[in-house]
Order: C-alpha cells, then structure tokens, then sequence
C-alpha cells in the first residue's frame, strides 16, 4: 500500500473548508504557495453557506460565500479535496510535515457531471437530507445542495441499493461505482486546522422533547426554513405543515450548562436569534415571536443596536430558561418557565418552538497528530498557546488554528481568524527563506 | 430595607450546602420543579435570598417545607449549584432557628457536641441501671415512666414552643390574619399531612419512597403508642405483643433500606448524608430492632439473665427522645405538616 501511494508536495495544508480554512486558503494562495485544502464534506464553504443572513447586517450568507467559494475554487494554487480526510500528520522537522489524506469515493466524476440531477428523479431511495437538516427528503443520488461547490452529483453508498437507475440517466456517463478509497501522501511545509463546530445535539436534553415532539426544530433548522435555498417557499411548522403564529425560542440549549458538559457560553446564539426573529417577522408579519433568554450577550458592533431593533419590532423578551416542554393534543407546546422578573413560575403555549443550540467543538483533529500533541483547552478546542500574541498558533510549531476549531466565533471573527492563520503560516515559512 | 449579608452563605455550608453563589439566575430549578406553583416559586427564590443573606426573608418563608427533595433541580442545574441540597440545608437553619433552646443549631454544625451529647446521654442511662443495681424490674418501671414524662417534656417544653415561634415567624410577622374559622377548617389537612406527607407523591419518581417512608412513619407512630399506652413490654395479650413485633419489624426493615440508599447513593436526594441524617436513620434502625429483640428475650425468658440488651434499647430511646426527636432531624416531619398549615393560611387568606 505505502509503495502505491501517490505522493505530493504542497507548500501548506489546511484541513477543513469552511469559512475560516477557505479564508486562509485564499490568502495563501494569493500570496503565491501551493495549498491542498481538505474538506470532509463533498462540498466547501462550510456551514455559513447554509445560512440565511448574518447578523448584525442582515446581509444573505450565500450571496457572501457562493462568490468566495467560487474564487477558491478557481485559484490555480488551491488544490481541493473533498470527502477527504487527513488520516495521519507527522512533523519530520523544521517546515517539514508528511499528511497521509484518505479520499473517499465519490463515485462520479466530478470534472464530468454537469449538475443536471437526472440522476437524483431516477434514484429511487429518499433518506432524509442533511444540508436542510432533516426537515425533508433527499436521494442516494444526490447533489448536497443548490449552490454546493463543486456542484456535482454524489453518490451515499451507505444508503444506494445499486439499481443503476442513476448510471442508465446520466448523459455524460459521469457516474463510476468503480471508484475506491484513496490514500494520497502529501509532503507539506505547515498546516491550518479548520475543522470548525458542531452543534449541540438537543436529544441529550430530554424534558425539552426535541425529537418527540414534532413541532420543536433547533435553530439550524430555522435557519434552513429561512435561507434562499430553503426546503419550503415559506415558514412551516413540521409536525402538521401549519404556518406558525407564535413561536418560542429557547436560548442557551446546551451552552453555559453544565449539566450536559458545556459550561462556556456560544457566543452567537443570542445574536443568530436575535436575528432570525427579525426574519421571521418579515417572513410572518402576523406572527408573535417570544425569547426566552438568561442574559442577551449582544457585544459586538451594532449589536446592541440590532438587539434593541428586535425589541422595537414587537420581539417579546422574556428572562428565565425553559425548564421542561410538554406537548398539546393539536401540536402546540407548553413551556413552563420561571418569570426571573416576577419570580414566579408560569406556563406559555406556543404552537412552535425553536432550540437555539450551542456550539461544540469538533473533536477527532487532536488524534491525527502522530509524533507531536496538538493541545486542547479544557472545553475540547485547540488551545491556542499564545492567545494574545499569536493567535493562531497551536502547541505544534508549524501548525496554526483558524475560525472555530479554537472556540466559539462568529462570522466576521472566524473570517479574521482565517486571516490571522494564513499571516502566522507566512511567516511561519518565509523565515525559512530569508 | 433588607440588609445584605455575604457571610450568610458561609454560615449555610456548615448545614450542608454546597455553593449558591455559581447560581446565575436562569430559574430552571423552579420551572423544573413539580411542587413549585404561583403561589410558591421556589427554590430559586430561596437560592437568591441565600446568596443575598436575607435570612429574614428566608425565616418568614415556608417554602423550604415545601420541597420534598427529589433532586431534579440539582439533576438540572446547570451551573452544578445544587438547590436541592440548598433546601435542605435551609430546613437544618430554619430548624435551628425555630429551636429557642439553640441546641439544635450546635448540634448540627458541630459533630463533636452531637457525639458528645449521645455519650453523655448513654452514660446517664448507664449509671441509672447501676444505681438500681440493675434490678430488671425496677429498670423497666422506671425506664417506662421516662418514656412518659420525656414524651411529654419534648413536645410541652420544646416543640410546641417552637411551633408557635414558627407561626409568628412565618404567619404573624408577615401580617396574615386568618380567621379562627379557616386555622380549625385546615387542621384536617394538617393531619392528613402528619400522617401521610402525601404532597412527596407530586414528585416524580417518588412512589417507592412516599410507601416506605409512609408505613415506616405509621410502624414509628404506632409502636410509639403501644409501648407507652399499651406498655407492649409487661403486656399480656397476644395482640398487643404481635402489634408491637410487626411495628418494630417495620421500622428497622425499612429503615435497613434507607441507610442502604444513602451507602450506596443511587440517587440524588441520597446522595449528600450529613451526621444528622446517618443519626436519624441509624437511630430508627436500631430502635425497631432492639425493642424487638427485648420483647423476644421476653418471650424466650433470657432477659432476666440479659438485662444490657434492654438499658441498649433504654440509651437508643433516651437518645432518640432528647436528641434526635427534639433538635434533629425528627422535627422535619413537624415543621412541614404545620408549614403546610400555614401555607394554607396564606393561601385562604390571600384568596380574599
């Protein structure tokens, strides 16, 4: 196996292309070095390019992200993988790193497809479709999503029956069940970790009833229902496919909690439902919104501000945390909170409710470091070493963290991440040549 | 105006608390809470008046009765500040409050006095066998003239004077007038509570434990009326000496599996013991089980050579009748069948 390994030489790699990995990417790339930019999913751009509008702007996510996807894609400098993983990084010595990268197959190929998703009407399987986070179906032949980079068609093995249904449509004949897992070797010179968050499962908080009750979604959820590339043309709750009136959002659902092991606050999830409730009142100019929150950490700039454009808008406010949900006969939702103001416990029905979920780390990257220990914070994020100094520097010389993998962020704070990352990188390998 | 007090919280820890201060106020203790209604939100209330140190806020309140602690407000808790066991150590302050004598706060902050209280009390009973050179009958007279006057010194000279401070703590200082009719229309309730503490079974989970501790509470009760009333152990009749073995039976075998609880503290609410509570329960254990082995020396005619193992069950009663029942745990079952009096005092009145 090793003898039949492919390898090649990159100046840098960065794992993860979300926005932050893409961001450093780019720079690098601009600034002349040879990337390999690895990417798990079959598409880049991470998870803002499944997301409505940003905050405090309210500009569209995708419409910022699609033109920066596109770009990185077309760097002649970045080379891009995705469904690829880095399996094992050594350190062999100073600006000298060896990556063994494992490429699953994709079983298309991509330079061949051109997205006309004849394949997906003539799949025959539906499973529930990941990028609109479950809210509806997808097939086993499948683009991810509209505006996926590379927007190519990809097959989910896992769930694929192999009728050939797909193979028998397709007209460039682009579709290849021949396809095995790879294994590249890659020699690099430094390495950007960009492995982002994930969200906080709410299943892991049972008196909320997420999962059991149907009309309970999470925030990523709404974000989908809100975006352009949204599953439904409008605002629907999923239990009975009525269009809400009067929705609840549950701030700090597994953050700042210790009891479900995530005692440090998310950062974004006051502003994202801040946000999301102004959307709403647009989307459902009839509908009452309620959020019941502990503290609104609205720190940033204009965020006070977007804040108060919420509370000027109708947005209603409520202090104190959910402490169980139960469901009605017709699919409404009893919350039961204590009022902090009044200091009494009360019950609120709404007829949706929406968890506004913490960010966790995406844990798994400290593992692939084979002769050095790439160090974590106490919370499972890479620690970074020289937090006021450096930001980007990890406990590996060499190798730099952007966007998320280092903690909770937002948007515009991961994009500068990225930008520190790649600075760090830069003169992290010119000090080589001078 | 209320004063704040930060050492206040200081003062709760030695009760038992852990740490109120972690608390930031989002009140999932209270909308988790089954017992906990409009009319009485707690225990965040409570955890804010600690932190605070409002200690009068706290002695006019009764919620703490309230509670039966089945730790899912600790469970829940999301900054791990334990109000479960808060509300427990505001029923031991609360205790030590109501007591005039003082004791019961010294006892519970104070292992030391607690151990030598029990000391001293065993070597009171000890030297009063001696002194009637341990004549199995004298003792006995003796012994069951004790159990008479020390019932009745307990609840004349300490509990009732403490239940009246209560009342004027938690009912008159706050300004109920609640008419004669209404506190003789509760009373039914208030002793369907003392014999039943049937509000546990509003909490979740809770039924086994609402069971044990409801037949325990009747086998306590009625082995406390037949060997004072019925004087089970100089009795003749077979009922009564069958009544009192299946009474004594009851209390240690249940009281067996409360202390296997808190050993192997499988769940919340037995998961933090202090020496108040391993005393109360182990003084249960051992007071079942050694009236029933007196009354089955008795009946296999070995007492008279054996009369230690009645002075042990003579120290574990005295001890248990000065001690436990007055400034320990034992008040528990007072104070929250009367703070659910007084809850409904509140309530009638208020409701006009």
């Amino acid at each position: 196996m090793q003898e039949q390994m492919k390898t090649w030489e990159y100046d840098v790699l960065v794992v993860g292309g979300g926005i932050a990995g893409g961001e450093s990417a780019l720079n690098l790339a601009k600034l002349g070095y040879k990337v390999l930019l690895v990417e798990k999913e079959p598409s880049i751009g991470g998870k803002m390019i499944l997301l409505s509008k940003v905050f405090p702007t309210l500009d569209c996510a995708a419409c910022i992200t699609t033109p920066k996807v596109s770009e990185i894609a077309r760097n002649s400098n970045i080379t891009i993988f995705t469904g690829a993983e880095a399996k094992k990084i050594t350190k062999k010595g100073e600006r000298q790193f060896e990556a063994i990268i494992l490429k699953k197959p994709r079983y298309v190929d991509v330079e061949a497809c051109t997205g006309c998703q004849l394949c997906e009407e003539a799949c025959p399987v539906s499973v529930s479709d990941e990028y609109q986070y479950g809210l509806v179906g997808r097939k086993a032949a499948y683009i991810p999503f509209n505006i996926a980079s590379p927007r190519a068609a990809v097959i989910d093995i896992e769930n694929c029956i192999l009728c050939g249904a797909c193979e028998r449509v397709c007209p460039p004949n682009c579709i290849d069940f021949t396809q095995i897992e790879e294994e590249f070797l890659v020699k690099i010179k430094s390495v950007v970790v960009a492995t982002g968050f994930d969200l906080f499962d709410p299943l892991k908080i049972p008196r909320y009833g997420y999962g059991t009750y149907k009309n309970i979604i999470t925030s990523m959820q709404m974000e989908r229902e809100l975006a352009p590339t949204r599953p439904f043309n409008t605002i629907l709750r999923p239990g009975d496919g009525k269009m809400p009136d009067n929705i609840a959002y549950v701030l700090c659902t597994g953050s700042r909690d210790k009891s479900v092991g995530n005692p440090i606050c998310s950062q974004i999830c006051c502003m994202y439902s801040i946000k999301q409730a102004q959307l709403l009142m647009g989307a459902l100019p009839m509908a009452d919104i309620t959020i019941y929150y502990l503290h609104i950490r609205a720190f940033g700039k204009g965020f006070n501000e977007f804040y108060a454009q919420a509370q000027d808008m109708g947005v209603e406010f409520i202090k104190g945390k959910a402490g169980k949900i139960t469901e009605k006969e017709n699919g409404n939702l009893v919350l039961r909170y204590e009022d902090i103001e009044a200091g009494v416990v009360k019950e609120a029905e709404h007829d949706m409710v929406v968890l506004s979920v913490g960010v966790l780390p995406h844990q798994g990257i400290s593992d692939v470091f084979d002769n050095q220990k790439l160090e974590l914070d106490p919370f499972h994020f890479i620690n970074q070493s020289d937090i006021l100094a450096s930001p980007a520097k990890t406990s590996i010389e060499g190798v730099f963290v952007a966007g998320t993998a280092s903690g909770p962020m937002d948007i515009p704070d991961s994009i500068l991440s990225g930008g520190a990352a790649s600075a760090e990188t830069t003169s992290y390998l010119r000090r080589a040549t001078l | 105006m209320a004063r704040i007090n930060p050492e206040f919280t200081d003062e709760l820890i030695k009760y038992g608390a852990f740490d109120p201060n972690a608390c930031y106020n989002c009140g999932n203790c209270t909308a988790v809470c089954t017992l906990s209604d409009e009319n009485n939100s707690f225990p965040r209330k409570m955890v804010r008046y600690s932190v605070l140190g409002l200690d009068d806020e706290i002695k006019a309140s009764l919620d703490p009765w309230l509670c039966y602690y089945c730790g899912e407000c600790s469970i829940t808790c999301p900054r791990e500040a334990d109000p479960g066991e808060l509300m427990m150590s505001l029923r031991r302050w609360l205790i030590s409050k109501y007591d005039w004598t003082g004791l019961s706060g010294l006892l519970y902050k104070s292992l030391a006095a607690s151990i030598s209280a029990f000391v001293l009390l065993a070597a009171v009973v000890i030297w009063f066998g001696a002194y009637w050179h341990f004549n199995l009958e004298t003792v006995m007279h003796y012994g069951h003239y004790f159990e008479i006057a020390a019932i009745s010194l307990v609840f004349l000279a300490i509990l009732l004077p403490n239940i009246i401070y209560m009342w004027w703590l938690t009912v008159y200082k706050p300004g109920i007038k609640a008419p004669i009719s209404v506190y003789i229309k509760a009373i039914g309730e208030l002793v369907v509570h003392l014999f039943t503490q049937k509000r546990t079974l509003s909490c979740d989970d809770n039924q086994l434990r609402w069971f044990e501790h409801f037949i325990m509470v009747l086998g306590y009760l009625g082995l406390l009326f037949t060997t004072v009333f019925l004087d089970w152990f100089s009795t003749q009749s077979m009922f009564i000496i069958v009544l009192g073995y299946v009474e004594s039976a009851i209390i240690f075998i249940v009281t067996f599996d409360f202390i296997r609880r808190r050993i192997q503290k499988d769940k919340e609410i037995s998961k933090h013991s202090q020496p108040s509570d391993w005393f109360f329960v182990i003084w249960l254990f051992m007071m079942g089980l050694t009236a029933f082995l007196v009354r089955l020396f008795m009946d296999v005619n070995i007492l008279e050579n054996n009369i230690w193992m009645y002075l042990v069950n003579l120290i574990i009663l005295v001890q248990w009748a000065l001690i436990i029942v007055p400034f320990g745990k034992w008040t528990h079952f007072l104070y929250r069948s009367f703070a659910m009096y007084f809850a409904n005092l509140h309530r009638a009145t208020l409701a006009k």
